[in-house]
């Protein structure tokens, strides 16, 4: 009792046993359950005055109980509950008089401040859940009939398949295997010399050549940087309410150069989350951090630029946590995530890694007159010939010297320029002639790159921006094995993410690129591996092929060859009654699943088969036709200067996406917005996406190409079948197809006017009539299907 | 496998699920918690913020402090957009005059005759509050619930909850008039993490409202009918050889996408309005507006639509406030006041709830030039109304303080609001969930409780 003596307030009206008889009663009662030194629920552990002393991540906890419990400054506690107004009295007074905490015994606990790390505070249950646990490699299990299995793959897929008596599917036609692995691999068909060079192969390797040979194509590249841009938020626009362009295509290029170069996943993770702090870091390694500048920017006039650029950390965060992780990290902003191993003070450890970036121009107001693309967006990578870089740095250098005058000039931001001053007229001029002077040649990419000055991070509490908490350093959450050395920054963050230990990075990897050849992932819950996740349908298959994708040498192209060269992967997609009825959803793989293409895949294929598409890679977006009105469903009506020449039919992931008001064919069949990152794409069916394909000018466009393409054919509708199926029509549409045909000549012979007008200039009945099939094929649900 | 083999395959899989396919319903419902009121919503949205002082707040205090200097304990520890012009501000007392009207006693200024005429058709709440000052996330959370974007809009949510009645017509539509589109356009009808048929469909002031609804030149309507066939005919084919369930809604989308391309227009065209009609809105055919929109929306809900968000984007009335109200009340007044008493007469009201509000209100200060004074952004404290659609007609919820400053009595915020509005749709909205990332999300978050003094 000695520690009670030196109380000034010890046995007057607060002694030990009313300690006893009123707080203690209530703090286990209300408060102890989550606040105690396993769960530390924000921080606080209320099971000693020295814990409660120390506080959690609001601060000293004798400031706070009494708010808390008066539900005072946004404070709420017990949550959904008020205290009776007797003992928040009770323990008012108890604070009040110095806050005596007798010890009685050793339940009273340890009088120990807060852990300093955050070991003991994840719950070991949460802990313990199995994908926090390190994939070991299971063994291959032998099934019964493994004359049938190609790759290890196959044998887990048929043990099960075993287990539950069920025969997998024959494998699909060589067309439809063709067709399959073509669209999967670059999004393109095959053409028709590349079947009939299938066809004509009698090698029994002749599949595995041809998916060699998709793998070195340049289109892979393009194909599978959309999967991984949905999972960036890639957008060409800011995405705040005035939705400025940006300069960001630089890092799709990136993407694509990186995936047809296949660097190892590990490397290209590590350079997109720091490239910028890589020990001379080439102007490849910068544009790669484009990534984490996919944030949305919101540049409203009168706004507070320090909520958005807290928003921007918050979503790099978000980003970080469902795309490399599959865990959902954004609970923990406001309180200790419910279900997951992530305590709110760990979410602010991963925040302080980001936080050391700039959203806006250095120091400048946002908006309006000053709204110049070069500096709202910085910092900006220029890229073009030396000495023109130079030139723009020198002259951004003076731009910016003259608008931080304005700004100092105007008192604050503003988005109305004083009229009629000497002075500001003269600056005003002065920007414009330096601004023509700007190099034209140029070009830009958003980059991170690190303050001079850190900033330092806090818990933000309830995910507020205005109210900060106790500061925190940057650090990894404590469920998840331990970096090898110091983790300080971004660059730290993303080796200890890409480590091999860790549980998670490599599973969700290759769960997404299951989900790419099957649907869906071995984990349906692609974005969630927490405790609230779905089980793997195949937890062995799961983890062979997360440590076999190490083993690989993280090489993506390698695991897609393993994936597409299974025998689970070539069966034949058909339905069948006893899977129907069994499996309906397909999770045991007993047959291969049919999928509409993504929005940018449909656009591919119909310029692909109309013979229109340009296959120029990279460089900026571009505008194809958009009807009247998209731009118009925005606040600011920005600029869509409809691209001509071959800009016009480029393939869909170079259409301009801007994301307030996106290109509506790319948004009626699910193209991600990119507000947030999209890890697995709806597939709807809806009557829009058939007016799109039926009236859209672009598919009409197509069509009309097509029927050119096929008209003067020995066999046009042979022909038109191989460019839109892939194969040969069967006796029944070649039968309703001909009719088709017929009436239309008929028709249009007796109204040549209408033949012109839909078929082109100088068309007659018989190119109008192949123009009304060509429509037809570019609208049958196969054609938009990966079979 | 052959056709034959095929077909009979196929006859087999129908008894397991093709049937409820075969129902086009491409948007299934949920089960209510309770009987519903409404079945379908109109949110006339007054983006910008309205002047709740100059519209529906009588503040004889504000009026007599006119042009005195705002005292500092109102603005301490406030937080308004444009801070730096904020730095002491004049107090701003209304203009217009004020009357009480109908049964209900609401108070309406001489700005709005049409709409105080039809006092006792609607139920107000004058103590709003919403999360930020500025006019991004404020829409945003308007309607969505969250400041940030990329979650599902009230629309999305009541389609997921209720489904569609409509089969040639999108079930969500979204059209706007004033200077510029809504402030995050797509993303404030958008479906967020719920499926994407969920979201709304944008409505032009056109012939040809919906992005690619007309048939491209030389595709007249029996060559689209005989092309819509074929493609019927093939993909019934493949459903054959396949049995793809996917292929048998395929074939529903294109008879709905056919059938809309006739509806759709059949829509937009007013001649079939009688003179009466159009003059009550004052609508002309063919002149876009927000009178026009008005019409519209009744003409959509008449045919089964759910939801319908019309945007008035011309309320943000940081200067010369006077000289704008006096243009643009007038048309918003007929227009609003006119959809209520057309709806009424065809015995549409009841299940139609009509919502008319701003992402926020405006300031009991003055911003700018005295000779040009506008109102600043306030959040604390703006009116809304409610009207059909089982809403308590003539209630009046909450109050601000005499200068309007804040809400004093019985405060509501957004998230009370969806609430409201869910439970008139027959939901709770604490039951009306979406699992995404292992947590079960709702319209509002983790918020809400409805206003039970305007449940009917």
């Amino acid at each position: 009792m000695a520690a009670l003596a030196a109380l000034p307030c010890a046995g007057q009206e607060m002694g030990a046993a009313s300690f006893e008889a009123e707080i203690r009663p209530l703090l286990v009662r209300h408060c102890q359950g989550c606040h105690n030194e396993t769960n530390r629920s924000s921080g606080l552990s209320l099971a000693s005055r020295a814990a409660l002393a120390a506080g959690g991540n609001r601060g000293p906890g004798f400031d706070w109980i009494v708010k808390a419990v008066k539900h005072e400054d946004g404070l709420k506690m017990p949550p959904g509950r008020q205290l009776p107004p007797d003992d928040v009295a009770k323990l008012e007074r108890w604070v009040a008089a110095g806050g005596l905490w007798p010890k009685l015994g050793p339940e009273s606990g340890p009088e120990s401040g807060p852990a300093s790390g955050s070991a003991g505070r994840a719950s070991a249950k949460r802990r313990n859940h199995w994908t926090f646990q390190t994939p070991v490699r299971p063994n291959e299990p032998n099934p019964a009939n493994a004359r049938w299995a190609r790759t290890a793959i196959d044998r887990f897929v048929l043990a099960r398949l075993e287990k539950e008596q069920l025969p997998p599917s024959p494998e699909a036609g060589k067309l439809t295997l063709l067709r399959r692995v073509h669209l999967d691999h670059t999004g393109l068909p095959p053409t028709p010399a590349e079947i009939d060079h299938f066809l004509n192969d009698p090698a029994p390797d002749a599949y595995e050549k041809a998916v060699d040979r998709l793998l070195a194509s340049p289109h892979y590249g393009e194909r599978q940087a959309r999967h991984w841009l949905d999972q960036a938020r890639y957008a060409d626009s800011d995405g705040g309410s005035r939705d400025e362009p940006r300069h960001i295509w630089k890092y799709r290029e990136w993407v694509i150069e990186a995936l047809n170069r296949d660097l190892p996943f590990d490397r290209f993770v590590i350079e997109q989350l720091a490239g910028d702090l890589l020990p001379g870091a080439t102007p490849e390694q910068m544009i790669a951090t484009g990534f984490h500048r996919n944030s949305l920017l919101q540049i409203e006039a009168g706004t507070d630029r320090e909520q958005y650029r807290v928003e921007a950390v918050a979503d790099r965060v978000d980003a970080t946590g469902t795309t490399l992780l599959g865990l959902s990290t954004g609970c923990a902003r406001c309180h200790d995530h419910k279900y997951d191993p992530i305590s709110q003070k760990e979410y602010y450890q991963l925040f302080a890694f980001f936080n050391n970036l700039d959203e806006y121009g250095p120091e400048l107001p946002p908006f309006s007159a000053t709204n110049d693309l070069n500096v709202t967006h910085a910092p900006l990578l220029a890229l073009g010939p030396p000495a023109d870089v130079a030139k723009w740095q020198a002259l951004q250098a003076q731009l910016l010297a003259l608008y931080q005058e304005r700004f100092a000039y105007r008192g604050g931001e503003s988005d109305e320029l004083p009229k009629g001053d000497a002075g500001e007229k003269i600056r005003t001029e002065t920007i414009n002639a330096l601004k023509k002077q700007l190099p034209t040649n140029l070009t830009f990419a958003m980059v991170m790159r690190e303050r001079r000055q850190p900033r330092p991070a806090h818990v933000l509490l309830g995910g507020d921006y205005l109210r900060k908490g106790i500061a925190v350093e940057p650090g990894v959450p404590a469920a998840f094995p331990p970096a090898a050395g110091t983790v300080r920054n971004r660059l730290d963050l993303a080796r200890w993410i890409t480590s091999e230990k860790n549980p998670l990075f490599a599973r969700v990897a290759v769960n997404r690129q299951w989900q790419r050849f099957f649907g869906t992932g071995l984990v349906e819950t692609e974005n969630d591996f927490g405790t609230q996740g779905a089980a793997p349908s195949h937890p062995e298959l799961l983890d062979w092929l997360a440590t076999e994708f190490i083993r690989l040498g993280w090489s993506q192209k390698q695991l897609q060859r393993l994936i597409v060269t299974s025998a689970a992967y070539r069966q034949e997609a058909r339905q069948r009654a006893d899977l129907a009825q069994r499996d309906p959803n397909n999770r045991l793989l007993g047959r291969q699943t049919r999928l509409r293409l993504d929005a940018e895949i449909v656009r591919d294929n119909a310029l692909a088969a109309s013979g229109l598409l340009q296959a120029k890679l990279g460089g900026p977006s571009v505008y194809p036709p958009q009807p009247e009105g998209v731009m118009e469903t925005g606040q600011v009506k920005q600029l869509w200067r409809t691209s001509q020449g071959e800009d016009r039919y480029r393939r869909g992931l170079y259409t301009f996406h801007y994301r307030i008001t996106p290109n509506p064919s790319m948004k009626v069949f699910d193209g991600a917005n990119g507000l947030t990152p999209c890890t697995r794409r709806p597939r709807t069916n809806t009557p829009l996406q058939s007016l799109t394909l039926l009236n859209d000018p672009n598919f009409h466009e197509m069509a009309q190409a097509l029927a050119r393409r096929v008209a003067a054919a020995a066999d046009p509708l042979a022909e038109a079948y191989r460019l839109t199926a892939g194969r040969l029509p069967t006796a029944r549409e070649r039968e309703r197809l001909r009719r088709l045909h017929a009436v239309e000549r008929d028709a249009f012979a007796t109204k040549p006017e209408e033949a012109e007008a839909l078929a082109g200039k100088g068309a007659g009945p018989e190119l109008a009539a192949w123009t009304t099939v060509a429509r037809v094929l570019l609208n049958t649900d196969e054609f938009i299907t990966r079979e | 496998m052959s056709l034959s083999l095929a077909r009979r395959h196929f006859l087999s899989l129908s008894s397991l699920g093709l049937a409820r396919v075969a129902l086009a319903d491409l948007l299934e419902p949920r089960q209510p918690h309770f009987p519903a009121k409404a079945k379908s919503i109109i949110y006339l949205f007054m983006e910008g913020g309205p002047s709740q002082l100059d519209l529906y707040q009588h503040k004889p205090k504000l009026t007599a402090m006119d042009g005195q200097l705002t005292p500092p304990s109102l603005l301490a520890g406030k937080k308004f957009a444009f801070m730096e012009r904020m730095a002491a501000p004049k107090l701003y007392g209304t203009k217009r005059e004020f009357r009480q009207h109908g049964q209900s006693g609401h108070w309406f200024s001489s700005l709005l005759p049409r709409l105080a005429g039809q006092a006792d058709d609607l139920a107000f709440i004058h103590s709003m509050k919403t999360v930020n000052v500025n006019h991004s996330p404020a829409m945003i959370a308007a309607h969505t619930g969250a400041m940030a974007p990329g979650r599902p809009s009230l629309g999305a949510w009541l389609l997921y909850g209720l489904g569609a009645e409509t089969k040639d017509l999108p079930a969500f539509v979204a059209m706007s008039s004033g200077p510029r589109g809504p402030r995050n356009g797509n993303d404030i009808w958008g479906s967020g993490f719920l499926p994407t048929h969920y979201q709304g469909v944008p409505f032009l002031n056109a012939k040809s409202p919906i992005f690619h609804l007309q048939s491209p030149a030389g595709v007249t309507r029996e060559r689209q009918q005989r092309a819509v066939e074929a493609i019927a005919d093939l993909n019934r084919e493949r459903l054959a050889e396949t049995g793809d369930e996917e292929i048998a809604t395929r074939i529903a989308s294109y008879e709905m996408a056919f059938r809309m391309q006739a509806s759709a227009p059949d829509l937009m065209d007013l001649s079939g309005e009688s003179q009466a009609t159009l003059a009550l809105y004052g609508a002309t055919p063919g002149k876009p507006g927000f009178a026009t929109n008005c019409l519209l929306a009744r003409r959509l809900v008449e045919r089964g639509v759910r939801c319908v968000q019309v945007y008035h984007t011309d309320w943000d009335h940081h200067n010369g406030i006077e000289g704008r109200l006096d243009q643009m009340c007038p048309e918003v007044d007929r227009a609003s006041a006119a959809l209520l008493a057309d709806l009424k007469q065809r015995g549409l009201l009841d299940q139609t709830l009509v919502v008319w509000g701003g992402e926020f209100g405006r300031t009991p200060m003055a911003e700018g030039a005295a000779k040009s004074a506008g109102r600043n952004h306030l959040i604390d404290g703006y009116s809304v109304w409610l009207a059909g659609g089982g809403v308590r007609a003539g209630a009046s919820v909450g109050a601000t303080d005499e200068l309007g400053f804040q809400s004093v009595k019985d405060p509501v915020n957004v998230h009370d609001l969806h609430a409201t509005i869910l439970h008139q749709f027959g939901f709770d909205h604490k039951r009306l969930t979406y699992r995404v990332q292992g947590r079960d999300f709702r319209l509002t978050d983790v918020e809400g409780d409805p206003v039970r003094a305007l449940l009917g």
